[in-house]
């Protein structure tokens, strides 16, 4: 690819006190990819994702998104209006009803009028199945539904780029389903996104690149093809027989 | 579970809980209600109220201005003791240490002694009387009033600030659209119970010579000797709003536990 990559994770370390949560690691995301990021509960996968939008700091190294460094202080607001951002726990605003979650942003970041950003709302909660839900709050929707909810706000605020911290790992079985079914429907219209998850199935039919970490290292950076015929190192296949059984 | 039937959930009717009852307010009341009729029926303690109770307009009105005074100082304070900005939380860390260490008398001594009579004799400005008590409540106050405040912001979950800042929104936008409004219902008891704690320590102004309830009391008992019916009274009346207000505390902690 020759245009420059929208994400450029360079040399980035990040500790915890004496724990070294991402060490060293050094990866970059083009424009429409989808990357995943698997490996071990403490690998350092979520506090990786959390560095891009700078809800964590690097200690060292830099990312780049979109050409503005995360370290810029001043742009930071305008470098996280770009980026959207999904949480395992979903997040929602308990006193806000979904559509409300879903225009508050809208209204004071982007600016939008009432009435547009109610407009994008709707049409946002009719892309993630939950149209009818609008009016209702958080702690009356399940937790699948408060996910896509809350995949709508962050859709709603028209991001360059897509972050997935876990989005299904507390989910009931049953739920996880048609909260996958919207981030495919997502990578398929070229979003770019990286995601935490292990969801093997998103993996196979989602991911353009698969990074392996373990210890806070990218151990490997793979296709799907590859990681399941041959993993290109031994941790990498532990943990693999781990997760699929 | 569909929205139409949490609805109805909501709307059932809660059966009555014997033991939820407020039996100590039922038999309050009742015994208020006794001592009621014998007051009232008695000639002398309608004298007393007359002339005592003309001092509760005073104690409410400095009590309801002192508070709201106190809410916004303290709700200032409060979030300067959770900004990153270390100067904002050295003052306000200050603040709250030295005036919850300093008894409310002393505060209000002090503000009525000391400030007020130098503020007069450097700009002019007399505050003296009812404007010194005011500000000796409220400057108290605000650091109780800022605690409450903190440990509501504290308590909203890391993730509602990580979600609106990823959203684009400053600081103090997430703090004001998405934290407060969420803490402020939460820290609504507290404070319920702080204005009443007020309430009652504004009796304390009646050591700056302000008729108050308690002043008036003391007056009445200083010029007729009757400490007996003059202090029943001041109790009474002071026990009437405060128990009063305790109710309407209550009612509002359970709206918010329903949340």
């Amino acid at each position: 690819m020759t245009e420059e990559p929208i994400i450029q994770i360079q040399n980035v370390s990040k500790n915890f006190g004496k724990i070294q949560a991402v060490n060293d690691v050094t990866l970059d995301v083009h424009v429409g990819e989808v990357v995943v990021i698997i490996g071990p509960s403490g690998g350092g996968k979520s506090t990786l994702l959390r560095c891009i939008n700078r809800l964590e700091v690097v200690d060292q190294g830099d990312i780049i998104v979109d050409g503005v460094s995360v370290k810029n202080t001043k742009k930071i607001n305008r470098v996280r209006e770009e980026i959207g951002m999904v949480f395992q726990l979903f997040n929602l605003f308990p006193h806000l009803t979904a559509l409300e979650n879903i225009v508050l942003a809208q209204h004071i970041v982007r600016k939008r009028k009432k009435k547009e950003s109610e407009e994008i709302a709707h049409f946002q909660l009719n892309k993630v199945g939950i149209g009818e839900k609008w009016d209702a709050y958080p702690s009356q929707l399940s937790g699948g539904q408060q996910q896509r909810v809350a995949i709508a706000r962050a859709l709603a605020m028209d991001p360059k780029i897509m972050l997935f911290d876990e989005p299904t790992s507390a989910l009931d079985p049953e739920m996880i389903k048609g909260v996958l079914d919207v981030m495919l429907d997502l990578a398929e219209e070229g979003m770019t996104m990286v995601v935490v998850s292990h969801e093997m199935g998103f993996v196979r039919a989602a991911a353009d690149r698969i990074a392996f970490l373990d210890f806070g290292e990218l151990v490997e950076l793979t296709t799907p093809e590859k990681l399941f015929t041959n993993p290109g190192t031994e941790r990498t296949r532990e943990f693999l027989s781990q997760i699929l059984h | 579970m569909t929205l139409d039937s949490t609805k109805a959930k909501l709307e059932e009717k809660i059966p009555i809980n014997w033991s939820r009852i407020p039996w100590w307010a039922i038999i309050l009341a009742m015994v208020g209600l006794v001592i009621g009729i014998s007051i009232l029926t008695s000639e002398t303690y309608l004298k007393v109220i007359r002339f005592v109770g003309v001092g509760m307009g005073l104690t409410l009105r400095v009590t309801v201005i002192s508070y709201g005074i106190a809410l916004i100082v303290g709700l200032f304070l409060g979030l300067m003791r959770v900004s990153d900005n270390p100067i904002f939380y050295a003052f306000s860390t200050l603040y709250v240490e030295v005036m919850r260490g300093l008894p409310i008398l002393v505060i209000i001594l002090y503000t009525g002694f000391v400030i007020v009579p130098k503020l007069r004799g450097w700009t002019g400005l007399n505050l003296q009387g009812l404007p010194a008590a005011i500000l000796g409540l409220a400057v108290g106050y605000a650091a109780y009033v800022a605690e409450v405040f903190r440990g509501g912001i504290e308590s909203i979950e890391r993730g509602q600030m990580e979600a609106a800042r990823s959203l684009g929104m400053s600081y103090v936008e997430a703090m004001r659209h998405i934290i407060l409004p969420q803490a402020v219902r939460r820290v609504l008891p507290p404070l319920g119970n702080n204005f009443v704690a007020m309430l009652k320590d504004s009796s304390l102004i009646s050591v700056i010579a302000l008729e108050d309830l308690l002043q008036r009391g003391r007056l009445y008992v200083s010029r007729t000797y009757r400490a007996f019916e003059g202090y029943n009274t001041v109790a009474l009346l002071y026990l009437v709003m405060t128990l009063g207000l305790s109710l309407v505390v209550r009612y509002i902690e359970r709206r918010s536990q329903i949340d």
